[in-house]
């Protein structure tokens, strides 16, 4: 799973950093998003995909093999 | 004025029951995805009650606009009419504005910010928890403990001093109700805009580790954020950090006091306490008829057309229980997953400050419940009233004993 963020439609709601922390962070300036990685471990991809569908700005796509 | 029609009832509809949306909700959902009402000033407006039906509206940034200002903007009361025309914080405007503003605040309310003020929101918990034993019992769980426990923390996060409480939650109810005339609701919104104003000034002359005095510092002293502005958005962070978590903490309280089952498993299972709060924010859903949209353009629904400059009201309480997204909605399930519901909105106006009032109500239940074991209810439901006459869903009063 490749994990693709749009900084420009995020608007640092935080749902993506509270779900799966090990992936998704929000910069320190202003809260927006940024990715810890961008090719998690296959474990965690259940989350990831709760956290995109979950994202109000719908900022998060998932790119899957 | 166009009367009301059996084909476009009168809303804002009552509850029949205390604890679930009114049963025109269900209605309007198995009849399809838009349900046309009459607004009291006669203007016709749409129900979206469906789940995906309210998320696809609240995604569509481009045929639907949320600006307050607009006209056609629809609304409850005529009250309701004033405050969004005055509303001057980013809630009220679209995209790319809205952003603008909104991206000043978001770091305030990151989730990193919040886990490293849990310590603290645990600290300010146990202090209002003693403070309310030590007064009690008998006690008013609703007047006590669920309003000072969400103003203290936004007192220390905002840097208001706690004794302007009161003030700031007359103000905030002043204009969330139904009740109020123009006037009244318009005052109370400048009132909280001119008090925040005089936050502002304070706060530059002597700063302190608090959101106001390092918005002032990142982006009021660079010219980034006018001091109007600031007050504008500062009085409605005070609004809702007081109002909402408040309404939670007494309805949640309410429905746990009601069920040793769902008492118990907060008490015994600490893993469980977050999934318990969501069901909880489910199930309760305070805000009542927000969000709003205005359709910019003809949009088809489901079948339905919306036409240009028609409004919609996207009833979050009605996609909580939604059937096709939540099995047997009615029913509060600390089992369940109810992380699909709604209830802080869904877009680019999904609520800014929601893991800080996440994070409130999984530390103020269970330290309440281990606190006082022996925690009940004191009065029949009956003698319980419950906020009918107000935008915000919650009881006025929660008497308790222990």
């Amino acid at each position: 799973m490749k994990v693709h963020v749009d900084q420009k439609r995020c608007i640092g709601s935080g749902q993506c950093a509270r779900t799966v922390p090990e992936v998704f962070d929000q910069r320190d300036e202003d809260g927006i998003v940024c990715l810890r990685t961008a090719q998690p471990d296959d474990r965690l991809a259940p989350a990831v995909r709760k956290a995109a569908r979950h994202c109000p700005s719908q900022a998060i796509r998932i790119e899957e093999p | 004025m166009e009367p009301s029609s059996p084909d476009a009832p009168r809303f804002p509809f009552r509850r029949e029951r205390p604890f679930d949306p009114p049963l025109r909700y269900a209605e309007a959902r198995a009849a399809g995805p838009l349900s046309p009402v009459t607004l009291w000033n006669g203007r016709r407006a749409w129900l979206v009650t469906r789940h995906e039906e309210i998320r696809a509206v609240l995604t569509d940034d481009r045929r639907f606009s949320g600006a307050m200002a607009h006209p056609d903007f629809p609304t409850v009361t005529e009250a309701r009419v004033t405050v969004d025309r005055n509303e001057r914080a980013f809630v009220g405007m679209d995209h790319p504005e809205h952003d603008r503003y909104r991206r000043m605040f978001t770091r305030e309310f990151s989730v990193r910010r919040m886990l490293a003020l849990k310590p603290r929101i645990e600290a300010i918990a146990a202090g209002s928890i003693d403070e309310f034993v030590a007064h009690g019992p008998p006690a008013d769980l609703a007047a006590t403990l669920a309003v000072k426990f969400p103003s203290v923390v936004m007192s220390e996060l905002v840097g208001s001093p706690y004794e302007d409480h009161r003030f700031i939650i007359d103000c905030a109810v002043g204009r969330h109700g139904l009740t109020q005339t123009p006037a009244e609701a318009l005052e109370k919104a400048r009132a909280l805009a001119a008090y925040f104003r005089r936050l502002i000034d304070a706060k530059e002359a002597a700063p302190g580790d608090d959101l106001t005095s390092r918005v002032i510092e990142s982006h009021v002293k660079p010219g980034l954020l006018s001091r109007d502005d600031f007050a504008e958005i500062g009085a409605m962070v005070l609004r809702a950090g007081h109002d909402t978590t408040t309404n939670m903490i007494g309805m949640g309280m309410l429905l746990v006091l009601r069920d040793d089952s769902l008492r118990r498993r907060l008490v015994a299972h600490p893993d469980s306490v977050d999934a318990a709060v969501e069901e909880l924010l489910r199930y309760v859903t305070p805000v009542q008829f927000s969000p709003r949209r205005v359709a910019l353009e003809d949009v088809e629904i489901g079948g339905v057309t919306v036409r240009k400059g028609e409004g919609l009201f996207l009833l979050l309480a009605s996609a909580n229980r939604d059937e096709r997204v939540f099995a047997a909605p009615d029913r509060l399930d600390f089992a369940r997953d109810a992380s699909e519901h709604l209830t802080f909105g869904y877009g680019i106006h999904q609520c800014l400050g929601q893991t800080l009032a996440r994070y409130e109500l999984q530390v103020i239940y269970p330290a309440l419940l281990r606190r006082l074991p022996g925690l009940r209810l004191a009065a029949p439901l009956e003698e319980i009233r419950f906020k009918d006459d107000m935008q915000i869903y919650g009881v006025h009063n929660l008497p308790v004993a222990w």
